[in-house]
Formats: C-alpha cells, structure tokens, sequence
C-alpha cells in the first residue's frame, strides 16, 4: 500500500469518515479533523513510519497533500540514512 | 547549591511552565532529563540553556500519554542514570470543550497525559529514588476547585491529580519521598494563548490582587522550594498561586481593590 493510502487509512480511522472522501486537496476541516484528532493522527503516521513530525512543521499543512507530501519525503531521508 | 548532584526529570520541560521549572532546577545545581512530546526545537533550546548553566541536559522525547513510551523514558533512566532525585510531572493536555461536546476520545486522551501519567511516572520514579530523598512535584490548575469556561476535562483531571498527589504523598512517605503539587491560575505561556482569547487573559490581570498574571518563573520558584529539603513537612499539598485570586469573591466581578 501506498504511503497516501495509509497516511489516508489512519486519519480516516480517527476522524471516521469516508476515506472516499478525502483527497489531496481535503483541508482538516473538511475531514472533521479536530486539533486533537490531527494530534492522534500525527502519533499514529510517526509510529507507523517510524518518523517524527514536528508540530512546528505540521502546523505548515494546509490540507491532506501537504501532509502525505511531508511523510513521503520523511520517509525517503530515512531510508538514504 | 542546594540540588547540586541532583537528577530531576521534568516532563514537558520544552516550554512555558515545564522549561521555567528545569531552567530553576537546573540554577540550583540539578542535572535534567528535559522530556518533550510535540515540539524538538523549543526541548533542545531548554537543554542548551540548561547546559549553559553548568549542569547536565538530557533530551528525551515520550507521549507520557502512553503507558509503554513512560516505560521506556524510565528504563532509558534507570540504565544510563540508574536512579533519579525529582519527578516533576508537567507534562498537560487538554481539549476545550463545552461539557456536551466532549467524547470518549477527548475525556480519555486529557485523563491519560493529566493523570494516568502522574501515577505511572511516580510508580517507576519511587523505584530509582530508593534512599535518595525524592521530591515529586505535579503541576495542577485552578480549574481543580473553580469552573473555568470550556475546561470541564481538564479541571476534571486536575481535581484527580490533586487527590492522587495526596495518595501518593502517604503511601510514598516510608520510601522517604515528599509528594506535592501546585496549582496556578493561568500563567503567561504558549498554551495559555492556545486555550484563551486575549480577552480572558486581561480580565484575569485585572481580577489578580498581585496586579499581574501569574508568570512560569512564580510557579518555578514555589517547585523549587517543594523539591528542597526545607519543604520536608509539607505532604500531599497542593499550593495554590495565583496572586490572590481564589481568596475573594471579587475576582468573579473582574476587578479589585476599589
């Protein structure tokens, strides 16, 4: 799987809605993403990929394509080190 | 230096109330474990200003939200440390709600870090301050006693860490370990600015006797003093400071001294 289609699976599960529903240009709002589901969502995407993301940095995401942009490229400096 | 030799651990010690009470400690000698959760930057900022007042900083990063992450904070300290003197339980999270709004995931969330916490970090704590005259401080509110607008959680899980400060303090007496708390109206911080419009902010200046909103170094400075062997006889206490709010009726009616 994809890492969008599991950063979409975590915060689909936390903010239960429809993955269906979100796409890259989906804003927290527009999922029902509230600060804390965001929080849980963050815990959940660093444990899974073993990263760790800031809310310095998290808090420059405007919608779901920032963030899955942001652990995909998290991921990929993870792998080269 | 009465903390020099000293190990204190501070959870949430990257900012505000948590990194002014690691700083104090720290300008008494203590060497500090700064533990943070969301914000590396400001944790490694406090470590380096800790580090520039000629103690030992150590950064560790732990949701103590999770029982497993506490876990593994203390195994990290029992095996480079192998003991520890302070546990300041700091570390705060809560969701601003009106009463009806809140759910099962923001009830448990706020209790888990506000709470929970406290008693898992001092269960482990009390192991690594055998023979060592350990303090353990917690930080409370004033949304314990008093209801404050959209805090009905936390004032909640304030009130329990109140009551488990004054549990802990007893069964934790034989092992020689002082247990208290603090509880401050709202202090000038990050979070502070988070929970509250700058509306409420000025009202709560305006209704403190002191004159001024209660500042991380006010609360730092009463830590100390509960971590120094000269608060030996005060157990299972929560000290309040709020400059004077909580004594009169007159906070209520947003001014004093008229």
């Amino acid at each position: 799987m994809s890492i969008e289609e599991q950063v979409k699976d975590i915060l689909a599960r936390i903010t239960r809605v429809d993955k269906a529903i979100i796409t890259r240009e989906s804003t927290f709002k527009e999922i029902k993403a509230d600060s804390l589901d965001v929080v849980q969502a963050l815990v959940a995407v660093e444990e899974t990929f073993g990263i760790e993301i800031p809310d310095e940095d998290a808090q420059k995401f405007q919608n779901f394509g920032d963030f899955v942009s942001y652990v995909e490229s998290r991921v990929a400096q993870t792998e080269k080190v | 230096m009465s903390l020099e030799g000293k190990l204190a651990l501070v959870t949430g010690s990257g900012r505000g109330i948590g990194r002014a009470i690691a700083l104090k400690l720290a300008s008494q000698g203590a060497d500090i474990i700064v533990d943070f959760f969301r914000h590396r930057e400001s944790a490694e900022q406090t470590a380096k200003d800790i580090q520039a007042l000629g103690v030992k900083a150590e950064v560790v990063r732990a949701n103590v939200g999770d029982a497993a992450k506490i876990d593994e904070l203390f195994d990290m300290i029992g095996s480079k440390f192998g003991h520890l003197d302070i546990l300041i339980n700091n570390a705060a999270s809560g969701v601003g709600r009106p009463l009806a709004e809140i759910d099962v995931k923001a009830w448990e969330w706020t209790m888990d870090i506000n709470v929970r916490a406290c008693l898992l970090c001092a269960q482990r704590a009390a192991k690594l301050m055998e023979g060592r005259n350990g303090k353990i401080v917690s930080i409370s509110s004033l949304g314990s006693r008093f209801v404050l607008p959209n805090y009905t959680v936390v004032g909640v899980s304030k009130a329990a860490l109140e009551a488990l400060t004054r549990y802990l303090a007893i069964e934790l007496a034989p092992l020689g370990i002082c247990v208290n708390a603090i509880a401050a109206s709202a202090v000038e911080t990050e979070a502070l600015k988070f929970y509250f419009k700058e509306g409420l902010a000025k009202d709560s200046r305006q209704a403190t006797p002191a004159g001024r909103m209660v500042s991380p170094e006010d609360v730092a400075k009463v830590v100390a003093f509960l971590c120094s062997e000269d608060a030996f006889m005060i157990r299972g206490q929560t000290i309040i400071i709020d400059g004077g709010t909580s004594v009169g009726v007159l906070a209520f009616a947003g001014k004093v001294g008229q």
